[in-house]
């Protein structure tokens, strides 16, 4: 096996006309957290639905775990091993908190329709430890045992993007993708997540990537850094020195901003 | 307005309105009826906190319900009665009203005293009395001489069906409006399968598990070519499977198939066309058959199928699959993103909703026994949607109630509405009130109202799901202000 968790050769996403993803190479080492940069429209989020199956490059090709997963249907990248967040979270709204994480169990779960009609002993084992398991979760994201039966749209919007978290993790991903998990957060709020993400990492061995606006999260728990704009890798490596790079400075900030670098996000980081 | 009180009004009307219109003994059923609404409501208005606060919150419902139920009887005896010249001995009325208050009240107290039970018990004596209630019902309509019996089968039939169609709309989120294409389905199996149209006569036990199955097996066929669509254009195409059904039906009384010159079919009678499969056989059990002049062992039939059906409902319901559905209504990117097989889950929803219904579909066809295309059109399907949507999508206890007043304002209620105001059109003195043909001129009009009246007052169903209830109460003012200061800025 590789040390390589993801590689993406040369992707490319069109839509009509547009090109939003150009022949990106990227790789993230086992292990790794990583950050994916860039302003808004840069195709970011359009990058992670490539990998999660969402959509199918137009070409390039995807490899997980040194398996081509190009093309694969979102629930088989699942069951692979790819988990994911969205950018405006989707939690299911009308289900409670233990019921969203254990939706995220499902590809781990084995009970089939006669197995469930006739609740064979090992569907209410599985369905026991499910439970637990969910429960676990739910304490390990920092939400506590006690609010698993609120409806996850009554959950304060922080607690909201932990679930979220917490229902990715049940999917025991190798690779988790998380589409700005800090958005809309208070800095202590961001602080905390910031710890959860860095101990999910420690802890499980699980493979992060994420995408970011917050410079100070990306500088803080990064260990590399990939910047896209209009569609194309414009630079990466690490944090420190993606953060300096002119090119990048020029994306954020537009011409002639750079020789400034004062103002707009990038420098807030600092 | 106090809670118990309200709850006892709301209880009440139905007593008022059934006591009213239908007159006689049915008061001390109306009574009972309108007794254990009262106290059920009040129950989930407060914590019940011991059975004794469970017995006083029922009374003061019970006796509140009780006290219109008998207000109805005596507006039936002393006023309306003596209009359309019936006599009514006064004493006898007053007996009837009597009776409706106490049996409110005592039905009040049993519901408010199992509501006291501590958690877990108060459950399953909640079910267990109306367990008990559905099983005395055939002594009850026998001793209070109402004869409802041949009308409340047909209304099981389509609660059966109700609960299936739930799973489709109610659990999985996908708006279905031919589900009456999977009943048709179950019934045309059971059709061909026992009577003489084909000279095969499998028993009635064999039968309704593989019309179940055939119309499962439809229910995967029909939701094959749906699965990209969702909402409004899902409906569409349903509606369109809801007609071609018992058009198909109508149609292959003579069918011919030849492939390449060689005629394998030749003027085949697959379905009997308009005059539909007739008579098909009824079920019989240890050698006792059933009969349609006896009511009794049909409704405990029909009855066990739908024990049977919500038992495994409920263990769908509270199962990985049952999860799948949920997360597949609320939002199927994330469902996907979550490891769950859109396609397969989305035709198990289609399966095993249709399931239920080939049960119904096999049931109506032994107990009708005459089975014609015209019995399966869209107004069956829009009828069962109206019940799941009344009583509150993906409730079971919503939809047997829905169920139940929906199907009884239609089959027993109005048509007796009628009846009464006709009578009181014809003793008016007025020549143009006469020409009024009120029974069927304004039934459907009635039904139509008392739907648009039930989803204006009761927006969420009767009994929703417990935690939307709560949350749709909770900012009950804040939002009914926001929508009326939308409506002042519209009129301004």
């Amino acid at each position: 096996m590789s040390d390589k968790l993801l590689d993406a050769q040369g992707i490319t996403k069109q839509f009509g006309g547009l090109t939003a993803v150009n022949s990106v190479d990227f790789s993230i080492e086992r292990r790794s957290i990583s950050s994916l940069i860039g302003p808004n429209g840069a195709g970011k989020t359009t990058f992670f639905n490539m990998i999660t199956g969402l959509y199918t490059p137009t070409s390039g090709k995807v490899l997980f775990d040194g398996q081509e997963i190009t093309g694969t249907k979102p629930h088989l990248v699942t069951a692979l091993g790819i988990g994911r967040t969205f950018q405006n979270i989707r939690l299911f709204a009308q289900m409670t908190a233990l019921e969203n994480v254990l939706v995220g169990r499902h590809s781990r779960l084995h009970a089939g329709l006669i197995g469930t009609l006739l609740r064979l002993r090992k569907v209410r084992e599985e369905e026991v430890a499910a439970r637990t398991h969910a429960l676990d979760l739910l304490e390990y994201v920092g939400l506590g045992r006690r609010r698993a039966d609120e409806l996850s749209k009554n959950l304060p919007y922080g607690d909201q993007r932990r679930l979220e978290i917490a229902r990715a993790l049940a999917t025991e991903p190798k690779l988790l993708l998380l589409d700005e998990p800090t958005a809309g957060m208070n800095p202590n709020e961001t602080g905390e997540l910031t710890k959860l993400i860095r101990r999910v990492r420690d802890d499980r061995g699980v493979t992060i990537l994420l995408i970011e606006h917050d410079m100070k999260v990306v500088m803080d728990i990064s260990e590399k850094v990939t910047v896209l704009d209009h569609g194309a890798k414009i630079a990466e490596g690490l944090p420190e020195l993606v953060r300096a790079d002119e090119q990048v400075i020029e994306a954020y900030l537009g011409r002639g901003a750079a020789a400034h670098g004062k103002g707009g996000r990038m420098p807030t980081a600092a | 307005m106090n809670s118990r009180i309200r709850a006892g009004l709301i209880g009440g009307i139905f007593g008022l309105l059934i006591s009213l219109v239908s007159g006689g003994q049915i008061a001390y059923l109306a009574g009972i009826i309108a007794g254990a609404i009262a106290s059920q409501l009040a129950a989930q208005e407060e914590d019940v906190a011991s059975v004794r606060a469970g017995i006083q919150l029922g009374l003061r419902a019970g006796l509140v319900a009780g006290a219109l139920t008998a207000l109805g009887v005596f507006i039936r005896g002393f006023l309306i009665n003596p209009l359309v010249n019936v006599s009514a001995d006064a004493s006898v009325v007053f007996m009837l009203g009597l009776g409706g208050l106490v049996m409110a009240g005592v039905a009040g107290v049993v519901f408010g005293a199992i509501r006291g039970l501590p958690s877990p018990q108060n459950r399953f004596g909640t079910l267990l009395a109306f367990g008990l209630l559905a099983v005395a019902y055939p002594f009850l309509d026998s001793l209070l001489n109402l004869r409802f019996m041949n009308e409340v089968i047909p209304v099981l039939i389509f609660i059966l069906m109700a609960l299936g169609l739930n799973i489709v709309v109610g659990y999985a989120g996908l708006l279905d409006l031919g589900y009456a294409a999977f009943f048709a389905i179950g019934a045309y199996t059971t059709g061909m399968l026992a009577s003489p149209h084909f000279g095969i006569s499998m028993p009635f036990w064999i039968v309704i598990w593989i019309a179940a199955a055939v119309a499962a097996l439809f229910g995967i066929l029909l939701g094959a070519p749906t699965l990209p669509l969702r909402g409004d254009y899902l409906a569409i195409v349903t509606l369109g499977f809801g007609e071609i059904v018992p058009i198909a039906a109508n149609n292959l009384d003579n069918v011919t198939i030849s492939i390449l010159g060689v005629t394998l079919l030749e003027n085949f009678d697959l379905t009997g066309g308009p005059r539909g499969i007739n008579p098909i056989n009824r079920p019989s059990l240890f050698g006792y058959a059933f009969e349609p002049s006896q009511p009794i062992p049909w409704y405990f039939l029909i009855l066990g199928l739908i024990v049977f059906s919500i038992f495994f409902i409920l263990r769908l319901r509270n199962s990985r699959l049952g999860r799948a559905w949920s997360a597949m209504r609320e939002d199927e990117l994330a469902a996907s993103a979550m490891g769950i097989n859109l396609v397969r889950t989305k035709l198990l929803a289609f399966a095993m909703g249709a399931t239920f219904s080939g049960f119904a579909g096999a049931f109506y066809g032994s107990f009708i026994s005459a089975i014609t295309p015209a019995s399966f059109g869209f107004d069956v399907s829009v009828i069962l949607l109206c019940m799941v949507i009344l009583g509150g999508l993906g409730n079971i206890t919503g939809v047997i109630l829905g169920g139940l007043i929906i199907q009884f304002a239609d089959r027993l209620f109005l048509p007796q509405l009628g009846d009464v105001v006709q009578g009181l059109l014809q003793n008016s003195n007025i020549e143009v009130l006469k020409e009024i043909n009120f029974k069927t001129d304004f039934r459907t009009m009635l039904f139509g109202l008392t739907l648009v009246i039930m989803m204006l007052v009761r927006p969420e169903g009767l009994v929703p799901n417990e935690r939307r209830r709560r949350e749709l109460h909770a900012d009950d003012e804040a939002t009914a202000h926001e929508r009326q200061t939308l409506y002042d800025a519209e009129q301004a």
